[in-house]
């Protein structure tokens, strides 16, 4: 051991080899972090709740149908409006969609702006025509919104 | 005793050690990919149920589902909740059964009732296993559509019901 402290050759070979080293250190760092980093990036994909706001926003769609053929049904037989039926049973539809969605720990808010009709009143059953729709969705880490939600309603 | 080249050799081992962890941690770290594909597999469960409860909402009755699943939440008896192994909404369970085969599944109803939410059990294959999903749809009856199911709603003529159709399904 004691000629080995003694002899200097082979300097550059001894350093090559650190610096290779020293690279391959630094390599599987890198790919270390690209790992994670993918998984946090395709981890935050699939857990967006895309299919929640899409029932949401969908139901809120089906669910003019059904209220505007109801609020005609209803007209024929109260003195209210069309426009005030179609209100009261909105307002109900979100009460049950925001009791029904904080079961499982997200907030909605659907709230309706205006109903309106191209000739301007509510005789027969084709008279509304677009409602304008505020729709809300938390579940605490996505928070969606649209404002208006422009709902054709054709049937 | 040749003792020549003995700083070589030791670079060689040191090489040859540090190689090796490089390995190691590389192969550790890909560890961290299994997580992911369970959760690709909760995933793929979520769409097959999603898919399959929507499928159901529009059905025509000319197709082999007989009912959509309005008409199925409609017809259902509120008074009594299923009790395995018997379920007390077989049109809807068919109508599951036949879009997704291979998967285990419950139904609960979820809805409102003087402004308390309600859960009843409806259609139960078992206890749902560690990687279970739960997938929602939302139908709105009326008691139009419960009076021609003949379902057991009560609701007045003015009145609507926003059902919550829950769906734990789950692999074996």
């Amino acid at each position: 051991m004691e000629s080995l402290k003694k002899d200097t050759r082979g300097q550059w070979i001894a350093l090559s080899g650190l610096v290779l080293s020293l690279i391959l250190i630094g390599l599987a760092a890198l790919a270390n972090q690209a790992l994670i980093a993918g998984y946090h990036s395709s981890n935050a994909v699939l857990e967006f709740p895309k299919e929640n706001i899409r029932e949401l926003n969908s139901h809120t769609r089906d669910n003019a149908e059904i209220l505007k053929s109801l609020s005609f049904e209803i007209n024929n037989s109260t003195n209210n409006t069309v426009p005030v039926i179609f209100e009261q049973l909105f307002d109900n539809y979100s009460t049950q969609m925001e009791t029904l969605y904080a079961a499982h720990g997200e907030t909605v808010d659907i709230s309706l702006v205006s109903i309106n009709s191209n000739n301007g009143t509510y005789n027969n059953n084709s008279d509304i025509d677009v409602i304008f729709v505020n729709l809300t969705y938390n579940d605490g880490s996505t928070h969606y919104v649209s404002e208006p939600e422009v709902i054709r309603v054709t049937k | 005793m040749n003792d020549k080249a003995q700083l070589h050799t030791m670079e060689g081992l040191l090489a040859a050690i540090l190689m090796t962890m490089t390995v190691l941690m590389i192969t550790q770290s890909t560890a961290i990919v299994t997580p992911q594909n369970e959760l690709a597999i909760d995933v793929q469960l979520e769409q097959i149920g999603s898919d399959t409860l929507k499928v159901i909402d529009i059905a025509p009755q000319t197709s082999i589902i007989r009912n959509n699943l309005t008409e199925c939440v409609a017809s259902w008896d509120t008074t009594t909740e299923a009790s395995y192994p018997t379920n007390n909404l077989e049109i809807l369970d068919n109508s599951i059964s036949n879009l997704m085969p291979e998967i285990l599944y419950n139904v609960n109803f979820a809805y409102t009732r003087n402004g308390n939410l309600t859960v009843k059990k409806v259609i139960i294959h078992g206890q749902p296993a560690d990687n279970a999903v739960v997938v929602r749809h939302y139908v709105t009856l009326t008691n139009e559509t419960v009076k021609t199911m003949g379902g057991g709603w009560n609701l007045a003529d003015d009145e609507i019901k926003v059902v919550e159709v829950r769906m734990t399904t789950w692999k074996v």
